[in-house]
């Protein structure tokens, strides 16, 4: 067929079509358009489930997602307690502190350094021991020893960072003693992991539902407009001229969706959600969950049009062969 | 117009729709198909528009080899072939002036071009008053001119009707008649698939008999002063 094709195209002396106003890419593109906003207003029932089925599954997505981020987020704060202290049995001259205080800075993660002092120190013990002060009368502060306190940045406080931190700064003269809550980072950093993995599978199994609910709506949709498409090409419409105003249909009704889903999406998060995440934070003095960052907010609308779009093109393959 | 050599068709492997086919139609002919249901009408009529392609077999159309076009090549093709069928295929949602547009604007006509053409073929067939009704409320009849409107709208070289007045009373098959004659003496080739005698006799066409997949017989009725009759 193909070398026939090739052998003889010349004597393909079919039929062009004539040239005539409302022609060029613009004016197509405004054709197809019209096409697809009167096919929703005439099949609005249709189209309304559609949508609400993309409103749906979008809604149950991004209501997973309000959680993840919050959790990560949460996470961050809880990671700041991810912190490594140097102990010093002697009260440090300024000159001292200043030099130790550079060579700790010259590591690399560092986010922060400060100087407890023994008065310092027996402030804190005091205050930890609020109520029964009494325990401390004759302590004096020289029994407590100096540190400094190191506070890591976000992206060195994994186990394996922090144990090499710990290890360079060993190597600082003058350090000897070195703390950190080994189990704690461990078990935290385990934790986040997990959470993390569960957070990717139960979101690849939801994103997977989700495509297959929508491309099925979408199937079933044009299914019942599969006169349409016949007629279509009965009459010499081109694939391109059947598809074009369905594709665009799909977007539509996907971007619909996703406007839809995140407007739904915030009056549940005004209405309920915003003040109910002080469970995960330790302190009580910070707010409540966060609205979805405006990155994810964009990836949702992109998302929405995408799986309308592409859910439209994989359905109507399947009926254009009149 | 239009050549059949040696053409056949099977659907499945055991049962032939269509066995080893001769059919000359010159251009401007008029001509109906004739014979039992399941003689191969409709696979005839379906070979001529692109939507099978034969087992083995030449189908030309003005010159062309069909079974030879390529996916994309056939929607160019039904551009120079107006098709209408029993049931007329017509879009339900739409008004009967989209119905007919529709052929138009596959073509890329403007739109001032389609809204005059359109209104002109739906003048001709008489519906020119409901063009703003949903196809759902005309009559069989006035859905069939539809559809015609729809066949006819962007003049084709060739009309293919398969049992067009099948769901039709007599005073409507006879308005269908008179259009596929008016359609046949502007030059348009006509071939109508039908096993309705009345329409046959009133015709006073050639008829080609089809039975079991094979061409039985064929009749000349050409008599001159017969389209003055209707």
């Amino acid at each position: 067929m193909n070398k026939w094709k090739k052998k003889q195209p010349e004597t393909i002396k079919l039929f062009k079509r004539p040239t005539l106003a409302g022609d060029g890419f613009g004016g197509r593109a405004r054709f197809y358009l019209s096409r697809a906003v009167t096919n929703i207003r005439q099949n609005i029932f249709v189209n309304v489930v559609t949508i609400g089925t993309i409103t749906l599954a979008l809604l149950i997505v991004s209501l997973f997602l309000l959680v993840f981020v919050n959790l990560e987020s949460a996470a961050e704060n809880w990671s700041e307690r991810v912190q490594v202290t140097v102990y010093f049995d002697k009260e440090l001259a300024p000159q001292e502190q200043i030099a130790i205080r550079e060579k700790i800075f010259a590591l690399s993660g560092v986010s922060r350094v400060s100087y407890v002092s023994r008065a310092e120190a027996l402030k804190r013990f005091k205050s930890r021991l609020r109520g029964q002060e009494t325990l401390l009368e004759g302590v004096r502060p020289e029994v407590l020893p100096t540190s400094f306190e190191i506070a890591l940045k976000r992206s060195h406080r994994d186990t394996v960072s922090v144990e090499n931190f710990v290890t360079a700064l060993k190597r600082i003269q003058g350090i000897t003693e070195v703390q950190y809550g080994e189990e704690w980072v461990r078990r935290f950093n385990s934790f986040l992991n997990f959470m993390r993995l569960l957070g990717a599978l139960l979101g690849g199994f939801l994103v997977i539902a989700v495509v297959f609910i929508v491309s099925n709506t979408i199937k079933l949709t044009i299914y019942s407009r599969r006169d349409e498409l016949e007629v279509m090409s009965l009459v010499g419409a081109t694939r391109f001229f059947i598809k074009a105003p369905f594709l665009l249909e799909g977007l539509l009704q996907g971007f619909a969706g996703s406007v839809l889903a995140i407007a739904l999406l915030f009056c549940l998060y005004e209405g309920f959600l915003h003040n109910a995440g002080n469970f995960l934070a330790f302190n009580t003095v910070t707010s409540g969950l966060n609205f979805l960052p405006l990155e994810f907010i964009f990836g949702l609308l992109l998302a929405g049009a995408m799986l309308g779009f592409i859910g439209s093109l994989t359905s109507i393959k399947r009926f254009i062969n009149v | 117009m239009i050549q059949l050599h040696n053409v056949s068709l099977t659907y499945q492997k055991d049962a032939s729709a269509l066995n080893n086919i001769n059919l000359k139609i010159g251009k401007g002919e008029f001509v109906f198909l004739t014979g039992p249901s399941g003689a191969g009408k409709t696979s005839l009529l379906r070979l001529l528009y692109g939507a099978i392609i034969p087992n083995s077999g030449q189908v030309l159309i003005d010159g062309q080899n069909i079974t030879r076009l390529s996916a994309s090549q056939i929607p160019l093709l039904r551009r120079s072939i107006g098709v209408v069928f029993q049931d007329f295929k017509l879009l339900q949602n739409r008004t009967v002036f989209e119905n007919v547009a529709i052929s138009l604007e596959v073509l890329g006509w403007g739109r001032g071009d389609i809204g005059k053409k359109t209104m002109h073929m739906l003048k001709q067939m008489g519906i020119e008053s409901k063009y703003n009704l949903s196809t759902q409320r005309l009559s069989g009849g006035e859905q069939q001119r539809v559809a015609l409107a729809r066949a006819l709208v962007n003049d084709p070289k060739i009309l293919l009707a398969d049992e067009p007045t099948g769901n039709l009373d007599d005073a409507n098959k006879n308005q269908i008649l008179t259009i596929f004659k008016e359609a046949n003496i502007r030059g348009t080739t006509v071939v109508v698939a039908t096993h309705d005698r009345r329409l046959i006799e009133q015709g006073h066409k050639r008829i080609v008999m089809l039975n079991k997949g094979e061409i039985v017989e064929q009749v000349e009725k050409e008599t001159a002063g017969d389209d003055q009759a209707f």
